[in-house]
């Protein structure tokens, strides 16, 4: 087990170029215990992180530390650590059982140990009925969770999981995340990343922000979502009747101002994100109006990182 | 002793080393077993050995013809005798009207040369060169030097001979239904010969008497290799009597063999003092290091005995030197080893196995064992195969030769342990360049090609720097360790200029340290393999251990 002296997870300083690209920039980070979201938009360093932590890749500078051990020198910490790695290849003419009992030999395990494990885990991640399948017969929801069967089927304390939602169906995102969520509920420390706010919000609190390789955010995300929604939102409203609403909008206290965007939707102006959505479906049931669609367009990932950045610079 | 979860030691150490490498191993067989490629390469494998099979096969139902090694059951000049029989008779064996009985040429006349001129008659015609108007010409006899081939003759062009058209020599063309012009022909017939220019001389043979021609077969196999197996005895026996020469005539033609012509004959070119004998030179050990026959001893050895085993060897190793070792010991692993862990790095599914508690250095050892297992299992069946066939159809009184088997197995575990090396070569090239890699291994099978025929050719300096030269080289040495004949029929077929595969296939092994054994040079081949597999794994280890994976 970790101890405050050890955590799981530890950079320092941590810093990787390929060239002159930058992977992760001056990194310092230390995780233990529950589930941490790792947010950033597409090359913002999370695969270089984890491969780092992995020991695939060599740090340019500083230290990475697995359970207080160098990953790059030495396997050992991969006993208690399991991954999941972004690659969607796996080896096709397995099947579910297969591939996770023989990867499971390789933590030392008998086969029978091995089979019993593993018919274990995938039960867990709600594969038992297919794992006699062959793998190239799986949706691609089936395919994130044999790979999540295998990270696990050892019993890791730490669970790395690299874009576990890629791709996935509403279906499948909404059982892959709650496998995820019983892991952090079983006390296991659980790195999970993606580039999608929303994601990441309904498995967890803790998260991580990294943008264009450098540690931009770390802390709760509620938190850091208050600071958000007391900057100006737009929320935005498709409807037969966007000047009859729009009226209807006006003398609500969140409400600022209403626009009307180019295509003829109704674009209502707030500082206060979610008060406007509380009052929002009283506005509308008393209207009358037939609504097509809702967004918050500023609610996302890039809004989040344009507004720590903006604050930042 | 036990650990802190209460197992036994050898259990934590020992049996999860071995539950990885069986992992790994067995995921790298069914990796390769589920690939289409090698199905391929394994097929076009088994049915070049079968097509080799099918040769072997074949060559047993037709036989063994005997083999006229001396060349003289042939009647080379088509009069009926076999050479061997005119060389009795002091004949000509290139002459039609020289043969045994036939008596000498009598001449009766001659035209001057250069002149011209005419004469008549019932004759024997030599060396004539002219036109030649008959009423009979035989045509009884064809062939032999400057005979006319009276059957065959064409219609003459028009002209003059020598003028408007050229005649070869001994031949002679059709000008008319009984007219015919010759050049420096022989010929019988009754009719008048015109010179212009030309020459002929005629006349008849003298003291002829009959002689029954022998059957080919008696000069075939007729002169067996006599080897009382003591070298300090009188060896060798002039069976046949072509070195002895007891009551032939004291001009008797230039001996003849097929390969040569041998003008003096020497009836003790070993010069031991003893005539017609064959003279067997050993060393401290008693082992034969060569023979020196006088002439026309011991040259016709049957087949039964020397070459029907000679071949016999020769196919186990040609086939298992060239088929096993050059072909199979090459292209398998160019098919199944370069992918071993560049596949998996450029499909991504490193990751999985990378993520688990295991070495790299450990894992691409794995790999190699779980192709060794998929390749050399391949070559060991084949091998056994192979071993069945050549056992229970070869030469000899046994009804299954087991020794054969051993060898198989020998030339098997030869080629497995350079299915290791050029798979560690060959592997550590993939993961050092994905792209190039297999341009470089292909660039290595062709050096590896040709220094196994290098080998082959007797080559002992320059090859070493091969895996193919100690591969071959092994085999060798098993074969002698198996078959310790094989030196001495090695030598023999030398010695005796006999048809040999064993000469061709086979050398005798070269590093022995100057000990001669072959335990010695088997155990150096083993040791060069293995080294250079350890090494290749082990430079491959480090350049893996260092790389990032993406």
């Amino acid at each position: 087990m970790s101890t405050k002296a050890t955590p799981a997870v530890l950079l320092e300083k941590c810093s990787k170029w390929y060239g002159q690209v930058i992977g992760i920039n001056d990194v310092s980070l230390a995780i233990d215990g529950g589930v941490t979201g790792i947010l950033g938009p597409n090359g913002a360093g999370k695969s270089t992180l984890f491969k780092l932590l992995m020991g695939r890749l060599k740090p340019s500078s500083g230290n990475v530390r697995l359970f207080g051990v160098d990953p790059w020198v030495s396997t050992s910490p991969y006993r208690r650590v399991g991954y999941v790695a972004e690659t969607e290849k796996l080896y096709d003419w397995m099947t579910g059982h297969d591939f996770v009992s023989t990867l499971a030999r390789l933590h030392g395990m008998t086969r029978e140990e091995a089979s019993d494990r593993a018919s274990h885990v995938l039960d867990f991640v709600g594969l038992s009925d297919v794992q006699n399948k062959e793998i190239g017969k799986y949706s691609k929801g089936m395919r994130q969770r044999v790979k999540i069967a295998h990270a696990l089927v050892h019993d890791p304390d730490l669970i790395i999981l690299d874009e576990p939602l890629h791709g996935c169906d509403p279906i499948a995102r909404t059982s892959i995340m709650s496998v995820i969520r019983d892991l952090g509920s079983q006390g296991k420390t659980v790195l999970v990343s993606s580039h999608i706010l929303d994601e990441i919000e309904r498995i967890t609190e803790q998260i991580v922000i990294l943008h264009n390789g450098r540690l931009l955010a770390l802390g709760n995300l509620h938190a850091i979502r208050d600071l958000l929604d007391k900057h100006p939102h737009r929320i935005l409203i498709r409807t037969e009747n966007p000047r009859k609403l729009a009226e209807s909008f006006v003398p609500e206290d969140p409400v600022y101002g209403v626009r009307f965007a180019e295509d003829g939707a109704l674009e209502v102006l707030t500082n206060d994100l979610s008060a406007a959505h509380e009052v929002l479906p009283r506005v509308i049931v008393d209207s009358g109006l037939k609504i097509t669609s809702i967004e918050n367009p500023d609610d996302n990932l890039e809004a989040l990182l344009g507004y720590l950045v903006g604050d930042a610079s | 002793m036990m650990d802190r979860q209460g197992r036994g030691l050898a259990e934590t150490v020992w049996t999860r080393l071995d539950r990885k490498a069986g992992a790994i191993t067995e995921l790298t067989i069914r990796q390769l077993r589920h690939r289409l490629s090698t199905w391929v390469v394994l097929a076009v494998g088994f049915l070049l050995l079968i097509a080799l099979l099918a040769l072997f096969i074949g060559g047993i139902r037709d036989g063994w013809e005997p083999i006229d090694n001396d060349g003289d059951a042939h009647d080379w000049d088509g009069d009926g005798y076999p050479a061997g029989q005119e060389f009795k008779y002091g004949s000509d064996p290139f002459d039609r009207f020289s043969f045994p009985g036939s008596g000498e040429f009598v001449e009766e006349g001659s035209f001057e040369w250069g002149s011209v001129g005419l004469y008549s008659g019932n004759h024997t015609w030599r060396s004539a060169t002219g036109m030649f108007t008959y009423t009979w010409l035989d045509d009884s006899q064809i062939g032999g030097g400057g005979v006319l081939e009276v059957d065959s003759l064409e219609p003459c062009p028009d002209g003059e001979l020598f003028e408007d058209f050229w005649l070869d020599w001994g031949e002679g063309c059709r000008m008319d239904v009984n007219r015919i012009v010759v050049h420096d022909a022989s010929f019988v017939g009754n009719g008048t010969f015109r010179v212009e220019e030309g020459y002929a001389a005629w006349g008849y043979m003298e003291d002829s008497f009959d002689v029954e021609p022998e059957p080919a077969s008696n000069y075939i196999d007729e002169d067996d290799i006599d080897w009382t197996g003591d070298p300090n005895k009188i060896n060798g026996f002039d069976d046949d009597g072509d070195c002895l020469r007891i009551g032939w005539p004291e001009e008797t033609p230039p001996d003849f063999v097929w390969w040569s012509w041998e003008p003096n004959h020497d009836s003790d070119r070993n010069g031991n003092g003893v005539d017609c004998d064959v003279e067997w030179i050993a060393d401290s050990n008693g082992n034969i290091v060569a023979i020196i026959p006088d002439d026309n001893v011991d040259e016709d050895p049957s087949e039964e005995n020397l070459a029907y085993e000679d071949a016999h060897r020769a196919f186990i190793i040609g086939t298992g030197k060239i088929a096993f070792v050059m072909i199979l010991g090459i292209f398998l692993p160019l098919f199944l080893a370069l992918g071993l862990v560049r596949d998996e790095t450029e499909n991504g599914t490193l990751h999985y196995l990378l993520s688990k508690p295991i070495h790299r250095g450990e894992f691409i050892t794995y790999r190699i064992l779980g192709y060794l297992v998929v390749a050399g299992g391949f070559v060991l069946i084949m091998s056994l195969m192979m071993g069945l066939v050549t056992a229970s159809l070869g030469p000899g009184d046994s009804i299954f030769r087991l020794k054969d088997v051993i060898v198989w197995l020998g030339i098997a575990f030869a080629t497995i342990l350079a299915l290791a090396a050029y798979g560690a070569i060959f592997n550590t090239l993939g993961l050092l360049s994905s792209r190039y890699g297999v341009y470089i291994a292909l660039v290595i099978g062709v050096y590896e090609f040709v220094m196994a025929v290098l080998t082959l050719g007797g080559a002992e300096l320059i090859p070493v720097l091969s895996v193919s030269h100690w591969t071959l080289q092994l085999i060798d040495s098993i074969v002698l360790i198996v078959w310790p004949n094989t030196i001495e029929m090695h030598i023999i077929a030398s010695a005796f200029d006999l048809p040999s595969g064993i000469t061709a296939f086979w050398n005798p092994p070269a590093h022995t340290l100057g000990t001669e054994s072959p335990f010695i040079s088997g155990l150096i081949s083993v040791i060069v393999l293995l080294l250079i597999t350890s090494l290749m794994i082990i430079f491959g280890q480090s350049q893996f251990k260092r790389r990032e994976i993406m």
